[in-house]
């Protein structure tokens, strides 16, 4: 029985980090119509960050948000400039942009690559003070690390939910996501609305990668496992909607660490495909989709 | 005029061929189908260095003297890990090279098809490293493996729980698998069930899990609740530091986790696992600190001609060179059924085959070397750093080393 409540908590635990990685996901797709494949890169760009500056300085790991997240938002900020909106540009009249995901796939490959001939295959593990840390109550562990993850990804839900409702910047990114023409017409200048908003997905990948380091390794392709999981998850939450994609998260969380307790831990993975196309087939938007064309 | 441009090639080919034959009279072709380049290059580049090193020796000592002093020349061909690549190369060595002996090819999916080549034109070859075991189960006359084959790993990993159990009095009646669920892991789990059977263990959890999990915590929460006295671990390097991190976190208290080299064995295991990785039992094929006699001394010649310390590949290929000149010794001949008469009747002892884990060399009539055997180390902490300490088998363990069984309480 214990082991089962054990299960539960690990599971929203772990599930709303695997949230916090896909947000970034979901909300470039949402405004940009955008699949990023090289978002599980840039997590891994993330990661690298918060590895070698808790690595060299020796702070306490949550510090390195405040370094890693505006690196990461400037580092998509900049990639969308000048990498991206280019080919956005010389497709400005096709209604699907499909060379814009296949220059995410080239980023993708490059940043990994890059990663692998600067620091190796090796794995790294960044020795912190949260490091092994264990909440333990009636012989059931946590990880602090998980559980302050967990913490983090529902503040920066609250205030993603609350930037994009209320702030005027937010208004301006809903505006474009809704029907870009139109937006242009109104005084929204699209091209720098895209900036902003590829930053802001990236630096939601610094927050993630900032709270995966003190608990997780970091190697050239860590993205590629939270890469395949954050795709599920946003096309599970409804694209485009970020309470969806926490949301989302914790469900394969749970079914993946409740699951294993009742069958092996390979079957796990199939059950969540199987879960992922009856919600597909039931509602083909997903949990928290809107019924819109993308 | 086109005649005189290409009058001096000629003239060079001529040479490079009269050269060539001049050299046949009094060497020895040893042809390596080896890895050189692709996913396995760094192990294959290992194998090359050893035997080369091997081969100097040998020939500043004299060579071969039953053959007037012949010479030994090695022959490299890169086999790319791929089998296709590996067997044209064999092709090519014994059909333009005109090798005498052929040894390779490490990857035992390389081996397969190679080997078969080799007994198809009836020439020796001597296995180093390759695990399957099917390599020398087919009736095939003319492969010999000096390496252990698959299914000794995971005999050899109870057989070391016997004699744990009985040197230290401790009772074990539980045991758990947790292994990757890729060929080798399921392979392992597959052996291991029989055994625990034979043996008369109950299994209390036998756990695949994907390789490329990103949390492993739901496994870990099922091994705790098991109840298991021992874990057997089938892991790559990912996984292995995932599941060692975290069966430390959630204080998993087994008395002995036994674990199959693999990911286990990987530099960068010990480096992100640190203390976590403390009493684990590793299974591998070699440890550089083995009590052999003139092992350091060879150990010390590789890493000052290399920059690198032998490893239990380079050790088999280095080994294998010098049962190549024993065995041409006694056949006086390099003509493939004198030198597979003289490979039968193999019993080389001591001297550099010291430097393996085991004492002789012996093929049985599979080919497959019947002395070869595994050792087992402990991880400790040394100082600051985790150190891989060989416990198993006995005689072979580090002096003044005991080896702590069952593992103390997280």
């Amino acid at each position: 029985m214990i082991g089962y409540v054990e299960s539960v908590i690990n599971g929203i635990l772990m599930g709303s980090i695997y949230g916090l990685t896909a947000v970034g996901l979901t909300l470039i797709f949402g405004v940009m119509k955008v699949i990023n494949f090289a978002h599980g890169s840039i997590l891994m760009v993330g990661m690298f960050a918060a590895y070698w500056f808790v690595t060299l300085t020796g702070v306490n790991p949550y510090l390195a948000l405040f370094v890693v997240v505006p690196f990461l938002y400037f580092f998509g900020f900049y990639l969308q400039k000048f990498v991206i909106k280019p080919i956005f540009e010389a497709e400005k009249d096709i209604r699907e942009p499909i060379t814009v995901i296949i220059v995410t796939t080239g980023i993708w490959y490059v940043l990994d690559n890059l990663a692998l001939l600067l620091f190796g295959a090796e794995f790294r593990v960044a020795k912190t003070v949260v490091s092994g840390q264990m909440l333990e109550i009636f012989d059931m562990y946590f990880l602090w690390s998980k559980i302050i993850g967990a913490g983090v990804t529902l503040l920066l839900g609250i205030y993603l939910y609350w930037f994009l409702r209320h702030s005027r910047m937010g208004k301006a990114v809903r505006a474009t996501s809704l029907d870009r023409e139109a937006a242009t017409l109104m005084g929204i200048k699209q091209t720098r609305i895209y900036n902003i908003v590829f930053g802001l997905g990236c630096a939601c990948c610094g927050v993630a990668a900032c709270v995966l380091v003190p608990f997780y390794y970091v190697y050239p392709t860590v993205g590629v496992p939270f890469d395949i999981k954050a795709f599920v998850i946003v096309v599970l939450g409804g694209l485009g909607s970020v309470p969806g994609a926490i949301l989302g998260g914790i469900i394969i969380g749970l079914i993946e660490t409740v699951g294993a307790q009742f069958m092996a831990a390979t079957w796990t993975e199939m059950l969540i495909y199987v879960f992922f196309l009856f919600v597909l087939f039931v509602k083909p938007s997903g949990l928290f989709g809107l019924k819109q064309d993308y | 005029m086109k005649f005189f441009k290409v009058l001096p090639f000629l003239a060079l080919l001529t040479a490079l061929c009269s050269f060539g034959q001049a050299e046949a009279a009094e060497t020895i072709k040893i042809g390596n189908i080896i890895p050189l380049s692709g996913p396995s290059a760094s192990v294959g580049i290992q194998g090359k260095n050893a035997r080369e090193m091997a081969v100097e020796e040998i020939n500043a000592a004299g060579g071969i003297k039953s053959l007037g002093g012949a010479k030994l020349q090695l022959v490299f061909s890169d086999s790319k890990s791929d089998p296709t690549t590996g067997v044209t190369e064999a092709e090519r060595l014994i059909n333009s090279e005109k090798v005498h002996v052929l040894t390779g090819a490490w990857n035992s999916a390389v081996t397969y098809p190679v080997t078969q080549t080799a007994e198809r034109y009836g020439m020796p070859f001597i296995v180093p490293v390759s695990v399957r075991d099917t390599i020398t189960e087919r009736g095939f006359k003319n492969v010999f493996r000096i390496a252990a084959k698959d299914s000794w790993w995971t005999r050899d990993q109870f057989k070391f729980l016997d004699d744990m159990k009985k040197e230290f009095g401790v009772d074990v009646k539980n045991v758990a698998f947790v292994y990757e669920n890729g060929d080798w892991g399921v392979g392992f789990a597959e052996k291991w069930r029989e055994m625990a059977k034979e043996r008369g263990y109950k299994v209390v959890l036998d756990e695949p899990y994907p390789s490329t999990a990103s949390d492993l915590t739901p496994v870990v929460i099922k091994l705790k609740r098991s109840k298991a006295d021992v874990v057997f671990m089938t892991s790559n390097a990912a996984d292995a530091i995932l599941l060692t991190n975290t069966m430390a976190e959630m204080k998993v208290n087994v008395k002995a986790i036994i674990t199959s080299g693999g990911g286990h064995a990987d530099p960068s295991f010990l480096k992100a696992a640190g203390k976590n990785a403390e009493y684990i039992f590793d299974l591998v094929e070699w440890e550089a600190d083995l009590n052999r006699p003139g092992l350091k001394e060879t150990n010390e010649k590789f890493t000052k001609k290399y920059g690198y310390s032998l490893a239990g590949e380079s050790v088999d290929a280095y080994a294998s060179m010098y049962l190549i000149k024993d065995v041409l010794e006694r056949a006086g001949s390099t003509k493939p059924e004198a030198v597979r008469k003289a490979l039968i009747e193999t019993n080389l002892c001591g001297g550099t085959v010291g430097l393996l884990a085991y004492d002789c060399i012996q093929f049985d009539q599979s080919g497959q070397n019947k002395n070869a055997s595994l050792v087992i180390v402990q991880i400790r902490q040394k100082g600051k750093d985790m150190e891989r300490i060989t416990v198993w088998p006995k005689n072979v363990r580090r002096a003044g080393y005991t080896p702590v069984f069952p593992q103390p309480n997280k």
